[in-house]
């Protein structure tokens, strides 16, 4: 059995007294954890990319504490996940377009050639089409959106961290971004894995995921749907 | 536990040292960061780079034109006036070569790139910060010193040795004018300033303009990316950054004398 690309193991989430947070994100799953916001659950996605260091527990990403690699290993290990957070983290100087080529151009040996042939093709299988040459200030949320989505599947990770991927668009967009991000399906369920974390996610959307947990008042996980 | 005046000055020099030490491991990564660029990286580097030029150093041009054209215009007008009364304009060379040329030409223009670009650098890394740009590109594994930094120093010292060239050639040109309104002709003024330059005085100007561009590209990079979530963080980091420079541009002016 392959191990699991994301494991949480007794992560406190919030300073106050609550049941330590453990979850596993299986190959092929997508997982959501929801909560309201002072519940934590805006931490999870800068623990699994070690953005943040838990206060205690461990967090494992392809079975490796990411934390514990030194600065150069461990942004190199950070593009073998993508990851869309709160707020797009769009880069506003830069158009969509660039934004979604930026990782390739800071992270890869390809011809610049190479990447624009890439980007290309990220770009159409977002929809993004003519707004690729807006800034994000010009853009609207939606586009935005599947800019920052884009830029999170540059790499093809085999994993994707989104972080309130579906606040402020539309149910439709929102389910239409979900299949986009699983990355089509094999006979085990999605190609990607997909850890999701907000406070809310349409119903749509909610159908669509393995498992949906909701964080409650007192620290522990409850399984929504299954 | 005692809080005396010896305390709490070590205490202010502990938190100096530290700041200092923070700064030499910021600036030092950031090199580092710099031979690790890939080659579509380094492109991109060097698109922002030019941009940072043009906003540090070509919209400039014209306050520095303006800042050393009247400051070397009031001082050589002065100095030959009172100079020319006890028979010693001579002098002016050496006051046009140490004063302007080699003092106060790098460290107006570096307080004009301080006031005019620094504060700009750090209020826009400070909001790149909070509006979560420096965490999404450390999501995607980029190092935020590689696309934001890197390409702010390059630029300001750049710029800095830049405009210091059109600081004292204009510095140079207006003293010319100051002195033929004076009275003084122009081969005697043309001369003086010759015997009083020496090779020595523009290795001195070139690293000075070194050291600032340093101090102006690395301090407000460092202050601005130090903010952590909140916006009011932002007006405090430009704060700082500015006193900051200006102090490290005085200092590193002093330090030049003294081992000069």
């Amino acid at each position: 059995m392959t191990a699991a690309p994301l494991v949480f193991e007794n992560v406190p989430l919030s300073a106050r007294e609550r049941a330590p947070f453990t979850l596993s994100v299986a190959p092929h799953q997508t997982v959501a954890v929801l909560g309201d916001e002072d519940s934590g659950v805006d931490r999870l996605g800068g623990y699994a990319m070690a953005l943040e260091r838990p206060r205690a527990g461990r967090v494992r990403t392809f079975d490796t504490d990411v934390e514990s690699l030194p600065e150069r290993e461990r942004l190199a290990f950070r593009r073998r996940v993508g990851y869309l957070p709160a707020g797009d983290g769009l880069l506003q100087n830069l158009s969509l377009r660039d934004n979604v080529a930026l990782p390739l151009r800071f992270g890869s040996d390809a011809t610049p050639y190479d990447i624009d042939g890439r980007v290309n093709v990220i770009l159409v299988a977002v929809r993004l089409g003519g707004a690729a040459d807006r800034r994000p200030a010009r853009a609207n949320e939606e586009e935005c959106r599947r800019a920052a989505l884009g830029r999170a599947i540059a790499f093809d990770p085999l994993l994707l961290v989104l972080e309130q991927p579906f606040d402020g668009i539309t149910a439709r967009a929102s389910a239409e971004l979900l299949e986009i991000a699983r990355g089509g399906e094999t006979a085990e369920g999605a190609r990607r894995s997909l850890l999701i974390t907000g406070q809310e996610i349409p119903s749509v959307v909610q159908r669509r995921c393995d498992k949906v947990y909701r964080l409650t008042r007192a620290g522990t996980l409850e399984l929504e749907t299954a | 536990m005692s809080s005396g005046p010896i305390v709490r000055i070590g205490g202010v020099a502990a938190r100096w040292l530290s700041q200092m030490g923070a700064l030499a491991r910021f600036g030092f990564g950031g090199a580092r960061a710099a031979l690790a660029l890939p080659r579509a990286g380094r492109a991109v580097v060097f698109r922002v780079t030019l941009n940072q030029i043009r906003f540090t150093a070509v919209h400039a041009i014209g306050l520095v034109v303006l800042l050393s054209g009247i400051l070397s215009f009031l001082v050589i007008s002065q100095a030959v006036r009172e100079l020319g009364q006890i028979g010693a304009t001579g002098l002016i060379g050496t006051l046009m070569v140490v004063a302007i040329v080699r003092e106060l030409g790098p460290l107006i223009t570096a307080l004009a790139i301080v006031g005019r670009s620094g504060t700009a650098i750090a209020a826009e890394l400070a909001t790149n910060k909070v509006m979560g740009e420096v965490r999404a590109l450390e999501g995607m594994g980029i190092d935020p010193r590689q696309y934001l930094v890197l390409p702010r120093f390059i630029g300001a010292v750049t710029s800095v040795f830049a405009l210091l060239v059109v600081f004292d050639v204009v510095a140079i040109f207006a003293g010319f004018a100051a002195a033929a309104i004076n009275g003084m002709t122009g081969t005697r003024y043309t001369q003086i300033v010759l015997q009083s330059l020496s090779a020595g005085d523009v290795w001195l100007t070139v690293a000075k303009a070194l050291a600032f561009g340093l101090i102006v590209g690395i301090v407000p990079s460092y202050f601005g990316i130090s903010v952590r979530r909140a916006a009011t963080e932002v007006p405090i980091a430009v704060s700082r950054a500015t006193v900051a420079s200006i102090v490290g541009v005085f200092l590193c002016s002093a330090l030049f004398v003294a081992i000069g």
